[in-house]
């Protein structure tokens, strides 16, 4: 099993980094965990106790129909009877105190409905603002365009304070103070394994550089939004979240209701990719004014407030000394780790990421969270590990060259050993063959010209797995109807549509015949959609309650079939006896015997039908113009597994995802901050680059069904390595090495001309 | 192509790119209203507003800065079209404006009335039955959580009507006005390569 790394980041969730490495024991959900040992799952429910129909072929998603005609209903299109918009007023300025608040000029707006204090200036806790879009105050109006005039109109009287805008002064203790509670700068405990010294005494060659990555925000395609509803004591609240339970509890808790008076629903949702995890005080905005003005309030950012306050993935930096034998393993690694994830948030990140040192485990960490006046991180798509790959996988080719060994081979070495949920080795020899690795020129590609082309490959790791209690309804009626009901939510990963897959595959059914139910908080509680975990914690109970369901109905047909319940199976929409199948009754038939009272089953998830950890390995292929520095990556090929595959087709889609996210993350999204005023300069989407047809490569997906493991997760692990494999394309073929992210054309050419 | 005249000087899209490109263009843009003389003045209330949309009449009160998108997605409950950026950047909006591609988040409403304005909402038939760009991006899985797919969609739909057989380059480059977030490019390239017996517009 996999040596944990240090300051591991748990999946959706923040964690502080100056905790010890986890001890090796199992983990469920989020980053990468020990290996799982669970007990086995009753026999009768597991995932080989039918054979597989339905389960990992190719299902088109269920509301794809509703998706490409406009008919499906995201948050941003609800709209309720009497309706008014909400408008945040915002802080311009990244560190000040609220003097006053002046709403008269915003209540002539023709309009105007009601206002409300976010920042009390009387209050000395709350009037001061940490970064550029903190929220003030906010107005409501009919219409937007008026809410946005009242919100102008708002008088806001500021006494501006120093801000910290740059991690690097902050580093240096020259930045002023930024009001956080624990100052600029706040040092974890080092964290240290075997003997480092020892470790570089063994050392033919020693490496020491410095790498990092940038800050990136979301960029959801839906703002975050939300419609808020009142019945009296009872709020109704439409929300894009990745959480429909979490935001529930949040509303209940900010607002001190009974969290049973509070139902939110989000049937679809515009991409959240960690931010939506947490209702933010954007929901608190709209639910308040709604309660005020008594009517139903919709708030919905826009572009500038979605960059600036809706989240973002930290930095992450680290000076690096790693030694390296002379055959090639690595044997003492050293590190200075930093990140910034804003104006009070802490940015761990595993480092080193995978690999691991020999003979023995010698390795040093010392991490800072360094804190500036920007708004505050929210887990991102694999919080930390496209950061932790990024420096490790670049130190890697780095070290393979000092023993002038070739980058796999060098991996191979360096990798923990083989097992079902560590599977890099051979997906390396594997990706090394398909993908022509053998043509790969050492670093520099010498051909004439101002093309040239380059190679590159990286690993990444993620825990998924599930997590109880996730409860699951089934209700077969008389007419032949099924429905499956739970309070998860579909974030655009095709969970609608495993619901109905799962359900399906248990009653012999086709997953048209299924009515998933989710997106609301009246089915239940489940977990938000975090961690690559959802999948893994509802598909047990679906399968379950759909079985148990099964049972009753199998005892109701069994006398019509002259059997008992156990000589039936469900399987090509028939009741059928198991050794005779002539013996049946279509599934409509043997429901007719169900009666008025519709069967019902619950069940929960439970332990031995997931399990934790994925592997998988990314090669890229990039050509730089070394006369303008632009990259083009030509070719990606991906290998990844994520346990029982449940979708062949939206699990590829995952995949080609991931890459693609990644790709932005290594050429061309980046959150540049005015060094002077704090401010975000590229607060949209034309100048916060995003990758369009034309910037994606030729993409392989080679995925990995490993149904013996269960269930594991597919949305997380993708995204990491392609940055990685990108920029050590890009140093195989310009025979430099660009250390930070993202790879802009600037960048490449300040690189080469240094080299020169 | 001759302007009409109760069209604005200009579009909200230009507005916003002369601002956006430097602060000098400001006053340029102010110098140019006046030089363009006394132009059909409307608002700033709402004024009556009709609007062909999905061969339906629409008439509506609008103020004349209202785009066509709010237009359509607030007071006419066509929420099809969504709006991601509202700059005229990731082509969420993204209509067919009398055959052509506009984004609808930067197009003013009152700047198409009596155009034939095709939303996503009208692309199926009365029946249901999808348009065949609707049918292959289901097919072939392009799209994950949908918000972007209704513009990915109408422009794939103005690319084909100008292209029916178009080459990848043409794909490509037809679809490059639009942003996907979850990373459905491979996947929407794969639909619109499928897509066979669209009728030019």
């Amino acid at each position: 099993m996999a040596k944990p790394p240090f300051a591991e980041a748990a999946g959706g969730e923040q964690q502080a980094p100056q905790q010890p490495p986890p001890a090796p024991q199992q983990q469920q959900g989020g980053g990468r965990g020990g290996a799982p040992q669970q007990p086995p799952v009753d026999p009768r429910y597991n995932w080989s106790s039918t054979p597989k129909t339905v389960v990992g072929s190719r299902v088109k998603r269920l509301d794809g129909p509703d998706k490409v005609s406009g008919r499906a209903k995201y948050t941003f299109d609800i709209k309720r009877p009497g309706m008014v918009y909400a408008r945040a007023v915002r802080s311009p300025y990244p560190h000040a105190k609220v003097v006053s608040i002046d709403f008269s000029a915003a209540e002539r707006v023709p309009g105007f409905k009601t206002s409300l204090i976010v920042r009390d200036p009387k209050d000395p806790k709350t009037s001061v603002v940490l970064y550029q879009g903190d929220e003030i105050a906010a107005v409501a109006a009919d219409t937007e365009e008026h809410a946005i005039d009242a919100a102008r109109a708002v008088k806001v009287q500021y006494e501006v304070l120093p801000a910290v805008i740059s991690v690097e002064s902050a580093l240096a203790g020259r930045a002023p103070e930024g009001g956080f509670p624990n100052g600029n700068v706040r040092a974890a405990n080092t964290q240290e394994v075997g003997d480092v010294a020892a470790g570089f005494a063994a050392a033919a060659h020693t490496l020491e550089q410095t790498y990092s990555t940038h800050v990136i925000t979301h960029a959801c395609m839906e703002a975050h939004g939300t419609v808020c509803e009142w019945d009296g004591d009872k709020l109704t609240a439409w929300v894009s979240t990745q959480g429909v339970s979490s935001a529930r509890d949040n509303f209940a808790g900010g607002l001190g209701i009974p969290q049973t008076q509070v139902r939110v629903i989000c049937q679809y949702m515009g991409g959240g990719f960690g931010s939506k995890l947490q209702l933010g005080p954007e929901g608190l905005i709209c639910a308040r004014p709604a309660k005020q003005a008594g009517v139903p309030v919709k708030f919905t950012l826009d572009r500038k407030e979605e960059h600036l306050v809706t989240g973002n993935r930290p930095s992450a930096a680290a000076k690096i000394k790693a030694g390296v034998s002379a055959d090639g393993k690595i044997t003492a690694f050293d590190a200075e780790s930093w990140g910034t994830g804003g104006a009070g948030s802490n940015a761990g990140f595993p480092l080193p990421y995978i690999y691991h040192t020999t003979p023995a485990d010698n390795r040093r960490r010392a991490h800072k969270d360094v804190f500036i006046n920007t708004g505050l991180q929210r887990p991102m798509r694999a919080p930390g590990h496209p950061h932790g790959s990024f420096i490790t996988e670049i130190m890697m080719d780095e070290l393979a060259d000092l023993v002038k060994m070739d980058p796999v081979e060098f991996r191979l070495r360096n990798l923990p050993p083989e097992a079902p949920n560590a599977m890099w080795g051979s997906y390396l020899r594997e990706g090394a063959e398909a993908f022509g690795w053998s043509k790969r020129h050492p670093t520099g590609d010498t051909t004439p010209g101002s093309i040239k082309t380059g190679m590159g490959v990286a690993i990444c790791t993620w825990g998924g797995g599930g997590r109880g209690p996730s409860p699951a309804h089934c209700e077969i009626a008389s007419d032949g109807s099924v429905t499956m009901r739970l309070g998860s939510q579909d974030i655009g990963t095709g969970q609608r549509t495993l619901v109905a897959i799962v359900t399906a595959d248990a009653l012999g059914l086709q997953p048209s015949q299924i009515t998933p139910e989710i997106g609301d908080t009246q089915y239940g509680v489940s977990a938000g959609s975090g961690g690559s975990t959802t999948a893994a914690s509802t598909s047990p109970g679906i399968r379950i309650a759909a079985l148990k369901a099964l049972d009753a109905l199998k005892e109701k047909v069994a006398p019509a079939l002259g059997v008992t319940a156990d000589a039936l199976v469900a399987a090509g929409g028939k009741i059928q006896v198991r050794d005779t199948p002539s013996k049946s009754l279509s599934w409509a038939d043997a429901c007719k015997r169900i009666g008025t009272q519709p069967i019902t089953a619950d069940a929960e998830w439970q332990p031995g039908m997931t399990s934790a950890n994925t592997s998988g390995v990314q090669f890229a292929e990039a050509k730089v113009d070394i006369k303008t520095g632009i990259v083009r990556v030509t070719r990606v090929l991906a290998i990844q597994d994520c346990g029982l595959v449940l979708n062949q087709l939206t699990a590829e889609s995952q995949v080609y995802g991931g890459v693609i996210g990644s790709l932005n993350f290594a050429l061309f999204e980046d959150r540049i901050l005015d060094r002077r005023t704090g401010q975000m300069v590229n607060p949209n989407m034309e100048w916060y680059l995003l990758a369009g047809m034309s910037d994606v490569p030729h993409i392989d997906v080679r995925l990995k069904n490993m149904p013996e493991r269960g269930v594991v997760g597919i949305g997380e692990p993708p995204t990491v390595p392609t940055a990685a494999a990108v920029a050590l394309a890009v140093r195989n073929a310009i025979g430099a090495t660009v250390r930070s992210l993202p790879l802009t054309p600037a960048k490449i050419l300040e690189t080469l001309t240094q080299k020169a | 192509m001759p302007k009409r005249k109760d069209e604005p000087g200009f579009s909200r899209r230009s507005f916003l790119k002369t601002v956006g490109a430097s602060g000098v263009a400001a006053g340029v843009l102010a110098q140019g209203a006046k030089v363009d003389a006394q132009p059909n003045v409307m608002g700033p209330g709402a004024v009556p507003v009709t609007l062909n949309v999905n061969g339906q009449t629409l008439r509506l009160e609008l103020e004349p800065r209202v785009t066509l998108l709010d237009a359509l997605r607030m007071r006419a409950d066509l929420t099809g079209n969504k709006r991601g950026c509202d700059r005229g950047a990731c082509g969420a909006c993204t209509m067919i404006v009398d055959g052509r591609t506009v984004y609808a988040c930067s197009t003013l409403a009152i700047e198409v009335q009596g155009k034939k304005i095709r939303t996503v909402d009208g692309l199926a038939s009365s029946s249901g039955q999808l348009h065949p760009v609707q049918q292959a991006f289901c097919d072939k899985d392009a799209l994950m959580c949908g918000f972007c797919t209704p513009g990915f969609v109408m422009a794939s739909v103005g690319l084909l009507e100008q292209h029916p057989n178009p080459t990848p380059e043409q794909i490509r480059k037809g679809l490059d006005g639009n942003i996907c977030r979850c990373g459905t490019f491979t996947r929407i390239f794969e639909a619109v390569s499928s897509v066979k017996g669209v009728r030019r517009g």
